[in-house]
Parts: C-alpha cells; structure tokens; sequence
C-alpha cells in the first residue's frame, strides 16, 4: 500500500539526485564562447591549401602568388586576425592536404562535391561559375525557349557543347555554331555572326573586361559553385571562417575582389 | 462426443485449407503488385554497323552494380562503332578461393557483349588474398613467381570458357610501374617469367586465344628509379629475357598528354606516336610479323590537371590518332580510355570519359560515332574564328 507519507519520502529521495542530472546537464550543454580564430590555429597561422596553376583565381608569377583566391585568402586571416600562410599543391592533392591536417582550409577554386562533404566542410559558396547564355542586350534570351529560331555560338567538345546539344534536340531550330575557342564563341554573337552563346562564367567575365562597352544580356543557366574547404571534424574553424566570408560580402570586399580578377 | 470431436477436426483441416488458400493468393496479389527490379532482357543479336574495324574503346564494367548499365553502356559502343572492348576481369574476383570459379559476373558482361556483337580483349590481373599470403608485404598486384602458375591456371581456365567470346588475353597490367607490380622491383625478367609460365597452359586450353604482352606505361621515369621503368628500356630487357617467344600481339599503351596525335615521336617525349618507338623494337628482335593493339590511348580536358587540353583538341587529336591507326598495318586495334566509369572521381579522371556515369553523351562520343559511321566527312570540326574588329 503506498501512503501519501511514503510517496513523500521517495519524492524527498529522489530529487537531490534530479538536481544533480540536472546540473550536469547545464554544464554540459551550456552555450559556450566560441574559440576564437587565434586560439584554433597555431601560431596565429591559417595554412591556405592552393592549386597555383589556375588564373585568374591563383597564379605563381615570378614566385609570387596572386589572384582571386589569393587575396581572398589574405582578406579572410585578416577577418580571423591571423596570418595567411600559403602550402602550393596540386590539384589532385588538396583534398588530401586538409584531411590530413597539412593545411587549415583549401582555397583553390574548388567545385563543391557532395561526395566530399564526409571529409571536408564546405563554406558558403563565393564564385559561380556555371554556363550562362548570352545574347545581345536589344534582343534578351530571358529563358531557354527563347533560343528558338536562333543561332548559338559554343565551343566545340566542351561541356557548353553537351548543354547545347539537348537545346538543339528539345528547341525548335537551333542552329549549331561550334567554335574552337569559347571567346571565339563570344567573338561571334558581339559581331553579330551568332543571335546567342554558351560559355562559362568565368570565360564570360574575362572576355567582358576585354570589351568593357560591350554589355550583353545573361541567363545563368547552370550551377558549378566555388566554396573553400576545411576538414570535417574542424566545426570552430570551419564556423569562424563562415562568419568572416559572411562579413567580407556584407563589407564588399567579395564584389571588390571579383571586380578586380574576374 | 466421438462424433462431435471428428466433426471438429474435420472442420478445422478445411478451415486450415481455406485460410491456407486465402494466404497464398494474398501472397501472389502481392507478388504481382511488387515492383520488378530493372532487368536486362537481350531481346536480338546485334552488329556493329561501321566502316572502322579499328575503333576500340575499353570499359569499365566489372564494378558495375546493375547489368542494365552494363548493358546500356555496351549498346552505346555499338551504336558508336566500335567494334572492341578492353575489360578489367580481376582474377581475386572469380576464385576468392583456390580452385572454386565464380563466373556470374563474367558471364554476364560477356552475354551482353556477345548480344551487341563486340569482340572482346580480356585485361587480367588482381591477385586474390590467398595467392599471396605468402608474402610479408602484398597488394593487389603483388605476385610472387610461385605463384605464377596460380595465375596461369586461372588465365587458362578463362580463356576456355570464353574461347568462343574472347580471343585475346591481355597479361597484366602496365607492370613497368612499381604500383602495378605490387611495390615489388620492376623487373622485366620477372615479367618474362611470368609470360613463360602463362603462355603454353594458355594455348594448351585455348589454342586460338591471342596472348597480348607488355601493356606499359609509358614513362621517362630515370634508371634506377624505385617507381618505374622506361618503357622503350623494359620492353628491351624484355626481348633480351627471351620473352618474344611467349606472346603473340603487343599491346601497348600510349597517351598523347598535352601533344597532337600527330607529334613526331622521340625517345625523351611521351606521346602517341611513341608507339612507334616501341615497334622498331620488336622488329629489331625480328618480331615484324606480329602486331600491336594500342589498348589504351587518349587526351584528357580538365582544365586542373597538368596534362589536360582544351576540349576541341581532345576530339581533333583523338580522331587524327583513329586516323593515323588505319595507314599503319600493323596496328590491329586502337582502344580509347575510357568509355564510362561506374562512379564519378570528380577529379581529372573523369575527363577521360566518354560518356559520363549518367550515359550523358560527351561532344568525343558523337564526334567518333560520325568518324565510325564514315558519314560525310566534315571539312572541319569547328568554324574558323569570327572576323575581329
């Protein structure tokens, strides 16, 4: 028979032990202040990973880094208050630098892979580099149905080839203008040879800088998104770089950095 | 009460039957209403409908999960013109225990490759844990001289099985590379043993089978060097070991890396047409009567790696190459690397391939199926450049 009495007793027995869980608990989920970027790196050091062979975005020239991801690199040990140290790899090795605690993070251009994602975690994307269709500024390609009719201008056996060849079987009379060089492609549609083109984002940047008057009409019509890269288990780092990336666009400093490279 | 109980038991065998009965047609409703996985059903004999016998590509089928893609992958080099696949069959795959042979895979690659009408050149290699447990350090690719006559068993077996299919064995990989000769010192003298070993157990089980020899790497790699050994320099040690007595085709492997198919060939430059480099040496061991299969050849795109061209350049070299091949009478087969890989690397490799992992056609497949076809030829690839201003 249990008594009011004895219910009390159990009740009296038990909760300086829930007090204690209870305590335990607050300390061990308690929010706690984020290491800061100094404390996570040695020496006040982030060891940027980077491919050195691929301008505009990194480049040796004489034994002098540059280029985009360069200067990204150094804007974002600025943000974390370190020092950008720069470890020149190939490309095939980056991966393996930062699982393997050679380097902090990759910053080389690199195209997020999901099935990278259970050794390294990507930032927020800071380039897209995806094929965009460009047409001329008083005739716009506002969607893919609009190339109907028209010529379009690629390079030939290129991935723009492979997108323009599933236009040519779903769109109505599209004409093919293969080109070996994809700013021969661009070349085409601003002399008005070709009514559109396909090339990459990057090529099309480059190209634009080369003719600034030059301003056509663009329809982003793929996605191949550039992110810096640190290893899986790195949560702070990987948390603190975020922020500083998120800070650098909210400053400019990323729109400043394309303007000047790309 | 006697009665009563007979009745009972009687009622309960037929109210047995009935749920019984009810069970089993409930089971074939749900086997009716189940969805069937994907099967590959071979429906007609194919051929191959083209003008250029020597158009090979090699495969990668034998990690392929789903014999549907083995067979989509294969219907595609028919419908491309090539008339021969190279395809990897890893011995550790078929006798994971000594003795004990488990054909499923092989037999499945080779119907559907038989349904398309492709001929086959079998590459083999891969040595199953047991054939090397004797060695204190072992990959894949180590295999110690005792136990070559493991391997030429197992060739033999092969190539009788399949002496209907397949007509050409190729005998390791590239072994003038240290990581394909399980990290033992290259060694051609040990290679022309293993030749020996191989080649009359082959021929005694299977005398119309060709053994292909050599498939190596082309490298500029130092004397000495702990990874590799120059090609032209191994497949001289290799004659000088009296190999040339036990295979019948050379195979070889010759990549144009950053140069045109057309590139003149010289002993310190890798390109395609070192391949010719390579035949002034057989001849030199009077070994003009046989021929060579390139059995893997290629450029590659990517712009990240150090070797990679520009996408045109990789179609124009590759079809010069096809092109180069068909005035060159002792070239049997050219073999394209590579077809189609089961899974992405999401890395330069990729940019071999001619058809992606989701059979999404590349600009090359459709370039070499116009080449295959003999359609009319195209005066050029591309257009000239647009005036400038």
């Amino acid at each position: 028979m249990v008594t009011p009495a004895r219910l009390r007793l159990a009740a009296l027995a038990v909760l300086p032990l829930g007090v204690l869980l209870l305590a335990w608990l607050g300390l061990r989920y308690a929010p706690q202040s984020a290491p800061t970027p100094t404390a996570l790196l040695a020496d006040s050091v982030l060891r940027v990973g980077v491919d050195a062979s691929f301008a505009p975005f990194a480049r040796d020239v004489g034994g002098t880094l540059e280029g985009f991801d360069i200067d990204l690199a150094h804007a974002l040990a600025d943000k974390l208050g370190v020092r950008a140290q720069f470890v020149v790899i190939s490309f095939d090795a980056l991966y393996d630098a930062v699982v393997t605690d050679r380097v902090d993070i990759v910053i080389s251009a690199l195209v997020v892979n999901p099935a990278r994602t259970r050794e390294v975690r990507y930032t927020r994307p800071y380039f897209d580099n995806g094929m965009v269709l460009v047409s001329p500024a008083e005739q716009p390609i506002r969607e893919t149905a609009d190339l109907a009719g028209r010529t379009l201008a690629f390079e030939y056996g290129s991935e723009a080839e492979t997108q323009a060849r599933r236009w040519l079987r779903g769109i109505a009379e599209v004409v093919a203008m293969p080109y070996e060089l994809p700013e021969y492609a661009l070349d085409a549609l601003r002399l008005g040879v070709a009514e559109s083109a396909i090339v990459e984002h990057t090529t099309l940047r480059l190209y634009l800088r080369q003719h600034p008057t030059w301003q056509p009409a663009q329809l982003a019509v793929t996605k191949s998104e550039y992110a810096a890269a640190v290893r899986v288990d790195r949560l702070a780092l990987w948390q603190a770089v975020q922020d500083a990336l998120n800070a650098l666009f909210d400053d400019g400093t990323i729109a400043a950095l394309l303007k000047k490279w790309l | 009460m006697k009665m009563q109980t007979t009745r009972s038991l009687r009622f309960n065998r037929w109210h047995m039957l009935g749920w019984g009965l009810r069970l089993w047609l409930v089971w074939q409703v749900l086997q009716v209403l189940t969805p069937m996985s994907a099967r590959a059903i071979i429906s007609e004999q194919h051929t191959v409908d083209t003008q250029k016998p020597h158009v090979c590509v090699h495969t990668r089928l034998v990690d392929e999960v789903y014999e549907t893609k083995i067979q989509r992958s294969l219907e595609l080099v028919r419908e491309m013109g090539a008339t021969t696949i190279v395809e990897f069959f890893p011995w550790a795959y078929f006798e994971g225990q000594r003795g004990r042979y488990d054909w499923n895979r092989t037999d499945t690659i080779l119907r559907h490759a038989r349904s398309q009408g492709l001929r086959v050149i079998a590459r083999m290699g891969f040595v199953p844990h047991w054939a090397r447990e004797n060695a204190p350090f072992s990959t894949s690719n180590t295999l110690a001289p005792t136990a070559y006559p493991d391997f030429a068993r197992f060739v033999a077996a092969f190539a009788a099985r399949y002496a209907d299919t397949v007509y050409e064995v190729i005998i390791w990989n590239e072994p003038n590379l240290a990581l394909e000769w399980g990290y033992q010192s290259v060694s051609p003298e040990d290679y022309a043993a293993l030749l020996a070993t191989v080649y009359p157990v082959v021929k005694a089980a299977a005398p119309n089978v060709q053994v292909l020899a050599g498939a190596l790497a082309p490298t500029l790699e130092p004397e000495g060097s702990p990874h590799a050994m120059n090609d032209l320099h191994y497949l001289t040690r290799l004659y000088e070991a009296g190999a040339g007595a036990h295979f019948d085709v050379l195979a070889v492997h010759t990549y144009g890396f950053r140069q045109p198919a057309l590139a003149d060939p010289a002993p310190d430059v890798l390109n395609f047409r070192r391949v010719e480099l390579l035949r002034a040496i057989m001849e030199s061991y009077g070994d003009a009567h046989k021929r060579i299969a390139i059995t893997e050849f290629g450029w590659n795109d990517n712009p990240r790696w150090l070797h990679g061209v520009r996408p045109a350049q990789r179609v124009q070299y590759t079809l010069e190459a096809f092109q180069w091949a068909e005035a060159h009478d002792w070239l049997d087969v050219a073999c394209v690397w590579v077809f189609r890989t089961p899974a992405p690397a999401f890395a330069y490799p990729d940019n071999f391939t001619m058809v992606t992992t989701d059979f999404q056609l590349k600009p090359i497949y459709h370039a070499l199926k116009a080449y295959a076809r003999a359609h009319t030829p195209q005066e050029s690839l591309w257009l000239p450049p647009p005036a400038s201003d």
